[in-house]
């Protein structure tokens, strides 16, 4: 195997967090790059997601907790407790991983329909303590909006950056850095012996379990690194929507990130990124959508008005999600580049010949 | 030797590579095992043959640990093993293979045994996060495969295999765990007559190049007569014979059990 193709995963995310932000802000595409960063958060909290759901074969239906763990974590420490952002971050994501964990070990061995339907309560039962706003922590359904950023993080014009002792780095790369590392230790997770046997246990569990293999351990071990990848998430996005929201907390969030990942292709590890970007820049675009003119702007024949349709976006988003699930069933917008890349390949190298 | 009745074994099931003491399973009102005490001694080929629903999978799901047993005690190698988790089971060297092609699908050949290769080397749960997992294990997956004579199909998902193939892949992935003792269940099913020659060819060769002592449930009378050291004849759930191929084919219990069924192919 040569060197690229064994690390094309690795060299796969290095040009995406570097194409990413150009690429959305063309002036064909969207025109604007800030929604990038919050691309590169959305695709780390599906990825860790779809640890999972895609890799391990367990429906959760209540992630959207372990994105709060992460984000009130460091709001409460900021905001409320004036305690550092490291402390929050830290406390945050541990008691996601622990929470996965417990939480895991209760509902892991009741069978898939019973760990969507558990999982779905349980996040439904966190949201409402959160919304109860105990200790006064919370905020309840306001969520921590005031001195909620950390002070090393400076707003400017709505650019934000992350001031260090040597220089001031642009927000969008310090996200950067972080997806790359979580989503490079999630590769390895993935390819590791460890990895392998997750995705035995998705195969045919049955199976798994008479060649010895412990099956509800790398269940509960699976729930506790997508818990705790997801909150490491929630900590980026704090910091990116400056404060903590109980939106976060939602069933639509947790919704979204399934839809995202089966968009996306739930076997594949750009899956939960590819389902990101079709299902954000789609959002965005269609919701900057006024206009429709024809054939050109410049050269309008037709114009005509499409604003009143394209306010209703998540109903568009929902024809493009059926579609895509009718076409390519398992293997979402990614697999069918995939192939398409793949089918493409051979006619050409045919047609040399 | 002669032919033992019900509840007659060779030696002390405690004292077997594999026994059974009175085992039953009921599903409701069925009996599928009916009190069954068998001993199998190390290095033995033992066929387990009966009419359908004669209870001959549920017996080697209930030793195997995927059905907990209903009554009665199941030995391996001395151990009470009747409460052991059944992902254990493999690790102390019991396996098993499939009636039906159970298989890790979307997975290469080689994926699948090396994947087994990996469990045995790292027990029940191994939360190895730094090692390629493609090197581990990989040199014996492929040992395995050229035994079983799928060498040439390692980069082949499995869904994509032959049935023939499947059955092999099957037997491939119980030897990765590297038993003492294989419970292979109807290997092969669904083979052709060719196909079928030489997979009780690989059976015997497993037997008897690695020691390894079998159990094999198998309708082919031509295989079980041709391979098997021991014959038990299970019947509405009850082991009603045990003995050598020859003798259980006469005698007049197994000829009454079939009625007609097995007589003519025997």
């Amino acid at each position: 195997m040569s060197a690229l193709s064994r690390y094309r995963v690795p060299v796969g995310l290095l040009v995406l967090v570097v194409a990413l932000r150009p690429v959305v802000a063309h002036q064909w595409l969207l025109g604007f790059g800030q929604i990038a960063t919050s691309m590169l958060i959305w695709m780390l909290f599906v990825a860790a997601f779809n640890l999972l759901f895609g890799f391990t074969g367990l429906l959760s239906f209540g992630h959207a907790m372990f994105f709060g763990f992460g984000m009130y974590g460091v709001a409460i420490a900021v905001a409320r407790l004036d305690l550092p952002f490291v402390v929050g971050a830290v406390v945050g994501v541990a008691f996601a991983a622990a929470f996965g964990n417990l939480l895991g070990r209760l509902i892991v061995e009741k069978g898939e329909i019973y760990f969507a339907m558990l999982t779905l309560a349980v996040g439904e039962a966190v949201y409402f303590v959160v919304n109860r706003n105990p200790l006064g922590l919370t905020g309840g359904s306001n969520g921590i909006s005031q001195n909620a950023l950390p002070p090393w993080v400076e707003t400017f014009r709505g650019q934000k950056s992350v001031v260090l002792p040597f220089a001031e780095v642009e927000w969008y790369w310090v996200v950067a850095v972080v997806f790359l590392l979580c989503m490079l230790a999630l590769w390895q997770l993935l390819r590791s012996p460890f990895g392998r046997s997750l995705v035995a246990v998705r195969e045919n569990e049955g199976l798994a379990r008479a060649m010895g293999m412990n099956v509800d351990r790398y269940k509960i071990a699976s729930f506790t690194a997508s818990g705790a990848l997801a909150s490491i998430a929630g900590v980026l996005l704090e910091i990116n929507t400056q404060g903590a929201s109980i939106e976060t907390f939602g069933v639509l969030t947790s919704g979204d990130a399934v839809l995202m990942a089966v968009l996306g292709g739930v076997n594949y590890f750009f899956g939960p990124v590819a389902g990101v970007f079709v299902w954000q820049f789609t959002a965005e675009y269609l919701s900057s959508f006024r206009m429709l003119n024809l054939p050109t702007t410049e050269l309008a024949l037709v114009s005509v008005d499409v604003s009143g349709v394209l306010q209703h976006w998540r109903f568009l988003l929902g024809a493009l999600f059926v579609a895509v699930v009718l076409l390519s069933p398992k293997d979402g917008v990614w697999g069918a580049l995939r192939d398409g890349v793949r089918v493409a390949a051979a006619r050409f190298r045919e047609v040399r010949r | 030797m002669t032919v033992l009745g019900p509840n007659e074994s060779i030696l002390d099931p405690r004292e077997a590579a594999l026994g059974t003491e009175g085992l039953v399973r009921r599903f409701g009102e069925v009996t599928a095992v009916d009190d069954v005490t068998l001993a199998v001694p190390s290095g033995e080929l033992r066929a387990v043959i009966g009419p359908n629903g004669a209870g001959k999978t549920t017996l080697f799901n209930v030793v195997t640990g995927l059905l907990s047993p209903t009554a009665g005690r199941v030995w391996f190698e001395g151990t009470d093993v009747t409460d052991a988790p059944q992902y254990e089971r493999p690790h102390a060297g019991l396996a098993r293979s499939f009636q039906s092609n159970e298989l890790f699908t979307e997975e290469s050949v080689l994926e699948n045994v090396r994947v087994v290769v990996q469990t045995a080397e790292y027990g029940p749960f191994g939360l190895d996060l730094f090692r390629d997992a493609a090197s581990v294990g990989r040199e014996r997956a492929v040992e395995i495969l050229d035994r079983v004579g799928l060498d040439a199909a390692h980069d082949t998902l499995a869904k994509n295999l032959p049935h023939g193939d499947q059955r092999r892949l099957g037997i491939a992935m119980a030897l990765a765990t590297d038993p003492d003792v294989l419970l292979l269940d109807e290997p092969t099913s669904g083979m052709s007559p060719g196909a079928t020659t030489k997979t009780a060819a690989l059976v015997e060769d497993i037997h008897d190049s690695l020691g390894l002592t079998v159990l094999l449930i198998e309708h082919d009378m031509d295989v079980v007569l041709s391979i098997s050291d021991r014959v038990t004849v299970l019947d509405q759930g009850r082991a009603i014979a045990t003995g050598p191929p020859e003798e259980i084919r006469t005698d007049d219990d197994v000829q009454e059990a079939y009625l007609g069924g097995i007589r003519e192919e025997l």
